[in-house]
């Protein structure tokens, strides 16, 4: 442990470093006239719109996702570094079924700086090109006396290498990805590592905003390891297979600075697959696909040598996209879905839950697997690509598992309390009651962006289902309308 | 470690696969890269392999006239040309193209063939710009398109090809003729559009987008 602590803060350090060259780089460079652009505009020359659509990131255009499929090549070398910083403000509609406001809600309503990312990427030969993200959480842990202590970590990462057999009879895109988070490789903003476009803050205001809403993932999370290949073939079939697994050795850099307990750790490759459908005709374009995951996941990332602590997850998921690209008009219809089984190991299966029934008689025993469906839909409109708004809509839905009760009756006291000392305590605000993790709502957003590197928006957040109730799903009256954010934010990438 | 390893190498051959092929080079600043290379590999993701686009945004450049295009293109990389298609997406594809390639670009799309498909569009309105391009408005002192862009919209050297030309193009590129100096290289335009009504730009677009001139 000693080793794998020392190994981290000397990960953490060389990227307080390389966050400090950035920063001060970007101070040099906002000094400097409008003209200089973010990386991969530099290297092309080309404004953010050509491969964003409607300028709105990391949505991209057909020709963004041709840039992408061919490795980020095209263009010529220049620097390659930009960042992006978000401010932010996440305010709850109701702080007041809480023990701990100020705990349950840190920054309630304020202003902060919320999150700040550093990329170095962009072509690097004829055929090879990267994207590599590191993101700066200034909340990322609190000390006892209540002060935030910030920390960087490795974000998405993807290095592809790619070619292109075109002529007037067929055209043939063909590569690798080597990439920690499983469809970070996609070119489609419906893939799950995607269609979450703001950074999400990590003080607790911020965990019921859209960007913590139920989003289709893949079980497998982020910052571990794969190989994809990939072929796109006459701008018509996408296929892309993979294969993933811990992120160590050699490819340690793709969970650099996050703590060993934060991983996942998998066993062997776990395979990943994707299959798409595209036509482009007129303005118009559309997508409609398949993608899928089955991983073996250990319990304890920190210990992997038992294989029967394995979590066995299978993660199929189907997505459209539709975009209609005409200036001044941008409209993007999106709509994911993902089925999810996750079955348990064991010692996890079938265990005498913590909470009582009202009358202090046994709840079910855990189950065996579960199985969630979520899913999500989206349609936006920019004008220009300067005003913009969206409506999304969100649905999480799966079997009821006493396993997902963090609330309930104390089999001691048969009451519902947070007190820590009674047998089983209950936790507020992020309780759930009945161990069903449904929860359902909607998103508005209306956005500006006065110049290509800045965005500002304002978002609602409403609910009408937390862990698995509309009403009092904590046990202690808190009712999922309670939960309903507004989040505002300045977004700038330089 | 072993499977880490393994990628490692794989991509390192990649690294050295991927000095070797020019012929399939995305380097827009290496002048050796040739111009059909480039044509295929960068031009054909907006404009198509053969120069017929699919989305209106980005210009048809089949069979478009090779002095015009290499104008423009000169245009883009001096940075004259300041529409926003223009400097949006071309100024920096452009910047380090060689009067070879320049002249290579506008070899190939002179060579390909024009859209040869159904007509497309609004049959009244291309009835309406069908006047408009063959008499003029003379009551307006607007000249027939046909003088300078030829009986069939086909060309002629400098001034461009606009037949099969898509509508929703021609409308925003007089509209930028009209309103603004953003195409000092056209200025003409600006007089030949001054009198046009928005209805009259419309239906005149939509003319020229339905003509199959081979």
């Amino acid at each position: 442990m000693m080793n794998a602590a020392s190994d981290q803060t000397a990960g953490f350090g060389k990227f307080r470093w390389a966050l400090s060259i950035a920063i001060g780089l970007f101070a040099t460079l906002m000094c400097a006239p409008s003209f200089a652009l973010p990386l991969f505009a530099r290297q092309t020359g080309q404004n953010c719109v050509a491969c964003h659509a409607g300028g709105q990131f990391p949505e991209l255009t057909p020709y963004g996702r041709l840039f992408k499929l061919t490795g980020y090549t095209i263009g010529e070398r220049t620097i390659p570094l930009s960042a992006m910083g978000l401010i932010s403000s996440s305010k709850v509609a109701n702080t007041s079924k809480s023990d701990d406001p100020g705990s349950d809600f840190q920054k309630n309503g304020q202003p902060i700086f919320a999150t700040g990312s550093v990329f170095l990427g962009g072509k690097v030969t004829d055929n090879i090109g990267a994207f590599a993200q590191v993101t700066f959480d200034p909340y990322a842990t609190q000390s006892p006396d209540g002060r935030f202590h910030g920390h960087s970590n490795a974000d998405n990462i993807d290095l592809r290498y790619a070619d292109r057999f075109i002529n007037a009879n067929r055209d043939l895109i063909v590569g690798l990805s080597l990439n920690n988070n499983p469809s970070v490789s996609d070119p489609w903003n419906t893939a799950a590592a995607w269609m979450q476009y703001v950074p999400v803050p990590s003080p607790t205001s911020s965990r019921f905003i859209d960007g913590s809403a139920p989003y289709p993932g893949y079980a497998a999370g982020g910052n571990i390891a794969g190989l994809s290949a990939y072929a796109f073939w006459n701008r018509t079939v996408y296929a892309e297979l993979g294969a993933y697994g811990s992120s160590r050795g050699a490819l340690s850099f793709m969970h650099a600075g996050l703590a060993p307990g934060d991983l996942a750790k998998l066993k062997g490759l776990n395979p990943y697959w994707r299959l798409a459908w595209n036509h482009e005709w007129g303005p118009h374009s559309l997508m409609v696909g398949t993608s899928g995951m089955s991983a073996k996941i250990y319990d304890d990332p920190t210990d992997t040598s038992d294989s029967a602590t394995i979590h066995h997850t299978r993660d199929i998921g189907l997505d459209a996209q539709y975009q209609y690209l005409l200036d001044p008009h941008s409209v993007t219809a999106q709509v994911a879905y993902m089925h999810s089984r996750h079955r348990y190991p064991d010692f996890l299966a079938g265990q005498g839950a913590a909470f009582v029934d009202a009358l202090g008689n046994g709840l079910p025993d855990t189950n065996a697997q579960d199985t969630t469906n979520t899913f999500r839909a989206k349609l936006t409109y920019v004008y220009q690509a300067k005003y913009g708004g969206s409506v999304g809509f969100f649905n999480l839905t799966g079997s009821t598992n006493t396993a997902n009760q963090s609330s309930g009756y104390s089999p001691d006291t048969l009451t519902i309390t947070s007190d820590g000392s009674v047998q089983a305590p209950s936790q507020r605000v992020g309780g759930n009651l009945t161990g069903n993790p449904a929860t359902r709502g909607f998103t508005l957003e209306a956005f500006w962006t006065p110049i290509q590197y800045v965005r500002i928006g304002a978002q609602y957040t409403g609910y009408s289902r937390y862990n698995g109730a509309s009403e009092n799903y904590d046990g202690f009256g808190r009712n999922a309308r309670d939960n309903n954010s507004l989040f505002l934010y300045v977004w700038a990438a330089y | 470690m072993k499977h880490s390893h393994l990628i490692l190498a794989l991509l390192a051959a990649g690294l050295l696969a991927g000095c070797a092929d020019l012929t399939r080079s995305r380097d827009l600043a290496n002048p050796k890269v040739s111009a059909v290379t480039l044509a295929q590999q960068v031009c054909s993701n907006c404009h198509g392999i053969t120069g017929i686009s699919v989305s209106p945004n980005f210009p048809n450049l089949a069979a478009q006239t090779p002095e015009y295009f290499a104008a423009q293109l000169k245009e883009f990389k001096s940075h004259g040309r300041q529409d926003p298609a223009g400097f949006e997406y071309m100024w920096g594809l452009s910047r380090s193209f060689t009067d070879e390639q320049i002249a290579g670009l506008a070899a190939y799309y002179a060579a390909q063939k024009p859209e040869s498909g159904p007509a497309r569009g609004d049959a009244v309105r291309a009835a309406a710009g069908d006047k408009i391009f063959h008499e003029g408005l003379p009551d307006k002192n607007v000249p027939a398109c046909m003088v300078c862009h030829g009986d069939k919209g086909q060309g002629n050297q400098a001034f461009p090809r606009i037949a099969g030309q898509h509508s929703d193009y021609v409308v925003k590129q007089l509209l930028v003729f009209q309103r603004t100096d953003e195409r000092p290289e056209g200025a003409i335009m600006k007089t030949v559009a001054h009198e046009l009504t928005a209805n009259d730009i419309s239906n005149v677009a939509e003319y020229v987008q339905s003509l199959r001139t081979p």
